[in-house]
């Protein structure tokens, strides 16, 4: 029987979560999934993964998981103080950990930086795909737990008994992780953005509102001057990552449960590589930007995916 | 097509592609052929994603190293430069689709006043709003969440200046010349003139959406 975790609390919002139900934009679905892919990734990778399997997303305090047999898991992301109770044993972001029948694996609250933790097990959480995706999506209640966050008393169940080869507790992920409160966030210019703007948008130190959730990110900061379509475009697609403005001036950041088309002006878009960053900005952060050319967002992206690939060839290796 | 559309990237992950001009119904209606040429061109190349149409574009995702952007407009000019062809005239079979509807009162909160606001009896505004063969222009918000038009000038109206906080699943609404059918509770600023049972989104459904774009829609008062 695969492995099974039984929620005894379940945190602020812990959701299922993969790399996302894409292809469904033009029905008004989101894309869900990870907010910070990256992590999701490591997580997976520490187990052998497939990088996209489903895992838990944890947001800003965790819940608590009690083994109802043993159990190997692999936390990553946000540190959220995860540990093993009752022994107090600490697991560190990027690492692995083996749980015994009847331990408990608690992410109680969020250590300095990042807001959201990403915890796997053996073959992916076991939730049946629904349009191809495990992902929650929590607006139209399906996916996931019947679309919802988990409650106490929700059954963990793992798509494999055990681990990949090469597994042992403890496995540190030898390959970067997400900055936790990171660097400026590289963004490309988007088609309502003009110079002065972007000029502005990054010469601004911004703060995350509290009033961000998983559809986005929303900044206060000193208002930018709207652009001249007067705050309001005509309605078009957007995707993760898109920076808009809407008519107070203040920008927001989709994120992976925005719907798929917008009203407001786009100023920029986020490139692959910084949308983890993104993910994992939590209420009160500061956050920046940067502009860049296609060239640079290229070889970002290029950089990333070798260096995961590296890693995981590393975990490998043993 | 008669106008080219405007082809652009959209960051490192997306091809958008603006048209412009003609009605709100023939734009939309050009979009969806638009995004039907793109779906089928690319539909199953790596790193392709099924194009989202809106109001006046598609946006195209792609995968920013595979095929990357650059390259994608490139395709896409070159699916365009093809385009007299058949596959954008041709017409395609519309589903019509009828959504008994429940007008005023507790279902429809902001009937009266719209209804009032325009010099209309509650009983003509609802007469005018089911005596219309709505497009279904493209679908967002949340999922099955269909935008309708258009509305009979005579009954438009802007969105509330404060959206409510929660919205009935269901609510049949009108903003400015377009109407709506929420598929879930959620919050909303367009005007609640009535409410149906019709279930908008089903994922156990072959077709999850019941209203894609290309429908023919109309309100049957019940």
């Amino acid at each position: 029987m695969a492995a099974v975790l039984e929620v005894l609390a379940p945190g602020l919002l812990t959701t299922v979560q993969d790399a996302g139900r894409r292809g469904f934009g033009d029905l008004g679905v989101p894309i869900s999934g990870a907010c910070d892919p990256w992590s999701l990734a490591v997580a997976n990778a520490l187990l052998g993964n497939d990088p996209d399997a489903a895992a838990l997303e944890c947001t800003l305090i965790g819940p608590e998981l009690r083994a109802l047999g043993d159990v190997a898991v692999a936390v990553a992301g946000a540190d959220l103080e995860a540990e093993i109770r009752p022994s107090g044993r600490r697991v560190m972001p990027g690492t692995t950990a083996w749980l015994r029948s009847g331990e408990v694996l608690a992410l109680p609250s969020p250590a300095d930086a990042g807001a959201r933790a990403y915890v796997a097990i053996p073959g992916g959480i076991d939730v049946p795909a629904v349009l191809g995706s495990r992902s929650t999506c929590l607006v139209a209640g399906f996916g996931g737990f019947e679309g919802r966050a988990l409650r106490a008393g929700d059954l963990v169940l793992a798509a494999r008994s055990a681990p990949g080869s090469g597994w042992r507790d403890g496995l540190p992920w030898p390959g970067p992780h997400t900055p936790p409160g990171g660097g400026p966030v590289r963004i490309l210019p988007g088609p309502d953005s003009n110079t002065g703007l972007l000029a502005a948008l990054a010469a601004t130190v911004w703060t995350v509102s509290p009033s961000s959730d998983r559809r986005g990110v929303r900044l206060i900061g000193e208002a930018l001057t709207t652009v001249s379509t007067a705050g309001e475009r005509l309605t078009t697609g957007v995707l993760p990552g898109t920076v808009q403005l809407p008519p107070d001036g203040q920008p927001i950041v989709l994120l992976a449960d925005a719907q798929p088309t917008g009203g407001y002006p786009v100023i920029g878009v986020v490139i692959e590589a910084d949308l983890p960053i993104v993910g994992q900005l939590a209420t009160g952060d500061e956050a920046r930007f940067e502009v860049v050319d296609p060239d640079e967002a290229r070889a970002s992206n290029l950089a990333r995916r070798a260096e995961f690939e590296a890693a995981v060839g590393a975990l490998r290796a043993g | 097509m008669t106008d080219e559309p405007r082809i652009e990237a959209f960051g490192d992950s997306g091809v958008l592609l603006t048209l412009e001009g003609g009605s709100t119904v023939e734009r939309a209606r050009r979009v969806h052929r638009l995004a039907q040429v793109i779906r089928t061109e690319t539909g199953s190349a790596p790193g392709w994603s099924n194009p989202i149409p809106a109001a006046a574009s598609v946006l195209v995702p792609v995968d920013p190293l595979e095929p990357g952007v650059d390259v994608a407009i490139e395709r896409l000019r070159s699916v365009l430069s093809d385009l007299d062809d058949v596959a954008v005239t041709s017409p395609e079979p519309q589903q019509r689709v009828e959504i008994p509807t429940r007008y005023g009162g507790v279902d429809g909160p902001d009937l009266a006043a719209l209804a009032a606001a325009r010099g209309l009896t509650e009983p003509e505004a609802i007469e005018l709003h089911a005596s219309v063969d709505y497009d279904v222009l493209f679908l967002g918000f949340a999922p099955g969440f269909a935008y309708l038009g258009d509305v009979p000038e005579a009954i438009a109206m802007p969105r509330l200046a404060t959206p409510r906080t929660r919205v009935p699943a269901g609510s049949v609404a009108i903003a400015g010349r377009q109407t709506a059918v929420y598929p879930f509770e959620s919050p909303g600023g367009w005007q609640l003139i009535g409410r149906t049972d019709v279930r908008l989104w089903d994922v156990d459904r072959e077709s999850p959406a019941l209203l894609t774009p290309g429908d023919v829609v109309r309100f049957v008062p019940v």
